[in-house]
């Protein structure tokens, strides 16, 4: 190819990308505008909590009007954009709105608590804006180059915002060891990722499955292949580094503590947003490998074992929450157990997708990414809630341990009717979101149990699980409002007229709404759920 | 042809397996960090050598000069936040963060 013709090819690629990327410029020019700001000194006469609210505003919106752009019906459902390395689908689109939101709310809830200080506040906006655009690369990534790059865009900032309280001793502990057992995870999976790539000769994640084909067409398609066996441990490696950043038992250590030391506001960004990129990366990841003929039986066993690892996750983190004293650690234990009932939904598609009838069974595989969609929505809400509650409590008391919360009904019931939504939500029980969303995800685990006996085990798990959680969450609920508060214990004077409440009461109210009208949000995650599987 | 890859992958493994050992055993911050960049390094020798032998072709050394700038930002953010674990502590020994557990 000549050079002139490369050059020209490039441009037309680009010019056509840039505006299906827009949010990520977006954020990306705010980034650089809070730098700029600090070098002239504009962030003494603006607040840099304005700018970024501005920012995540426009980037909600412009993520919003890609959504309409998409669901028209003429449009192409699903453009490679930037030589193949990015997809853009209605799938990384919801991500991208999702993540967008939750940036807006997370600045919002910083601006009323105040965690970055007057003088850091350009740093740390800078170091969540550039986890975002991490978060969302990972969403819509099409290459084993952009899964790598956008854990790590992920990662190193996070690692930074978990040590962001300096002079604090627990908070730089955590980020010592957030960024140890970090970057030892990427590290391993990057050589999985060397392997893999390797052995299949590709980097091109929509090529992955046809190689798979051609590698097991020599040998025997089990583990016996040694191209086979060379990619299975590749994909494993792999899965070590998105279970890390998923939390998943036995990668799941750093995040009691990463949560504990680091400031409330920052661990619910994590829980959440963090846990969301990493499972568009995951579904996507898992999607590329599946459906190749000849290698369903492996996948199925992936699938099986994944299936595994949910079950244990989920058991351990709410058994481990049992004896907490301290919430944040609580609200941890209880992030591990949620990534593990998000991860049941991977696990059926994963069964399903590879079974012997996976063709009649596409329209419940999209249901089962559709209930790990409406999952990771509702999850926002209801853990974004309770991390804030924690904050706004913890400006007054100084204290995030459990007894600090002792009696609060009496002092700001808005806090503790919130807390008590939030809770029960993440229970799962019926009128909130939280029940709509595990029904979703029990019901397709359910359905892969046709193909595969497991998967009745994983829904089983799910169920008792649900009822061990019960113990703790009642706990603090207890706590909150039975008990009497110390004579000798800070007040805590949240008005319902102020802004803290307003904040609180607006997260309670989606929370209720998707509980009560699930038919709203569900469809449009199963309409990102299908355009996955016409890019299959 | 095919020997010859063995013996790039080879000393790839051995890279990798030299790291991980020096991440579990170190006691010292640095120490586990330099573990990290033996493992990471391990993997850019199996790509460079992926990219010379099979129809991986130049994505594998564009991944790994990919790979050799991330390293750097992030050994960057890694140093910062060992030299503030010191500030702190005094020391940046890895088993004498065990005030956060349970």
């Amino acid at each position: 190819m000549l050079f002139t013709e490369l050059i020209n090819s490039l441009i037309t690629d680009t010019t056509q990308s840039l505006p299906r990327f827009g949010v990520e410029l977006c954020l990306s020019a705010t980034i650089v505008l809070f730098l700029l700001m600090r070098l002239t000194g504009l962030d003494r006469l603006i607040p840099a909590c304005l700018t970024a609210t501005i920012g995540a505003l426009v980037a909600t919106f412009l993520a919003y009007k890609q959504f309409d752009a998409l669901h028209d019906l003429n449009a192409v459902p699903s453009v490679k954009i930037f030589t193949g390395l990015l997809v853009h689908d209605l799938f990384s689109v919801y991500f991208r709105g999702f993540l967008a939101l939750f940036l807006l709310l997370t600045v919002a809830l910083t601006s009323l608590t105040g965690i970055p200080d007057e003088d850091d506040s350009p740093d740390f906006y800078s170091l969540l804006f550039g986890a975002t655009i991490g978060m969302m690369l990972m969403a819509s990534a099409n290459n084993l180059l952009m899964l790598f790059i956008g854990i790590e865009m992920t990662s190193v900032p996070s690692y930074a915002m978990v040590g962001f309280l300096k002079g604090r001793k627990p908070s730089s502990e955590a980020a010592l060891k957030y960024v140890v057992y970090g970057a030892g995870a990427a590290g391993v999976m990057l050589y999985g990722i060397s392997l893999l790539a390797g052995v299949l000769g590709t980097t091109d994640m929509s090529m992955l499955a046809a190689r798979m084909t051609e590698a097991a067409a020599g040998g025997s398609g089990g583990l016996n292949d040694p191209e086979l066996r060379t990619a299975s441990l590749g994909i494993m490696l792999i899965m070590v580094g998105l279970a890390f950043k998923l939390s998943l038992v036995p990668f799941h250590f750093w995040c009691p503590d990463a949560f504990e030391g680091a400031s409330a506001e920052v661990a619910g960004f994590l829980s959440v947003a963090s846990k969301a990129g990493a499972f568009g990366l995951l579904v996507r990841f898992c999607l590329s490998l599946s459906g190749a003929p000849g290698t369903e039986s492996l996948m199925t066993s992936f699938g099986v074992g994944l299936g595994f690892i949910a079950c244990i996750t989920t058991t351990f983190g709410n058994l481990a929450a049992y004896t907490q004293t301290n919430l944040k650690r609580l609200l941890a234990y209880s992030t591990i157990a949620h990534a593990g009932y998000m991860v049941m939904a991977v696990a059926a598609m994963l069964v399903m997708a590879n079974g012997p009838q996976a063709a009649s069974m596409q329209v419940d595989i999209n249901r089962s990414i559709e209930g790990l969609l409406y999952y990771l929505v509702v999850y926002l809400f209801m853990n974004l809630g309770a991390f804030a509650i924690i904050a706004i409590a913890r400006n007054y008391t100084f204290s995030e341990e459990l007894d600090s919360f002792r009696g609060l009904i009496s002092q700001s019931p808005t806090l503790c009717i919130g807390m008590l939504i939030c809770m029960f939500s993440l229970v799962g029980m019926p009128p909130f979101g939280g029940f709509v969303g595990k029904l979703f995800i029990f019901a397709s685990a359910f359905r892969a149990g046709q193909i595969h006996w497991f998967m009745y085990v994983v829904v089983a798990f799910g169920a008792l699980n649900t009822v061990f959680s019960l113990v703790y969450y009642i706990r603090v609920l207890r706590t909150m409002f039975m008990e009497a508060r110390p004579a000798d214990a800070r007040p805590v004077p949240v008005r319902l007229a102020s802004w803290e409440s307003a904040f609180v009461v607006t997260l309670a109210v989606f929370v209720l709404l998707l509980g009560i009208l699930p038919h709203m949000m569900s469809q449009t995650a199963n309409d990102a759920a299908q355009s996955l599987a016409i890019f299959r | 042809m095919a020997a010859d890859l063995n013996a790039y992958l080879l000393v790839g493994a051995v890279l990798f397996v030299c790291g991980v050992v020096c991440m579990a055993t170190k006691r010292n911050g640095i120490g586990v960090l330099m573990g990290v960049e033996l493992v990471l390094n391990g993997a850019n020798v199996n790509f460079v050598a992926f990219s010379r032998y099979t129809d991986l072709g130049l994505d594998g050394q564009v991944f790994s000069l990919f790979v050799i700038v991330l390293a750097a930002a992030e050994a960057a953010v890694a140093l910062a936040i060992a030299l503030n674990f010191y500030n702190n502590h005094l020391t940046i020994d890895v088993d004498r963060a065990n005030k956060l557990k349970g």
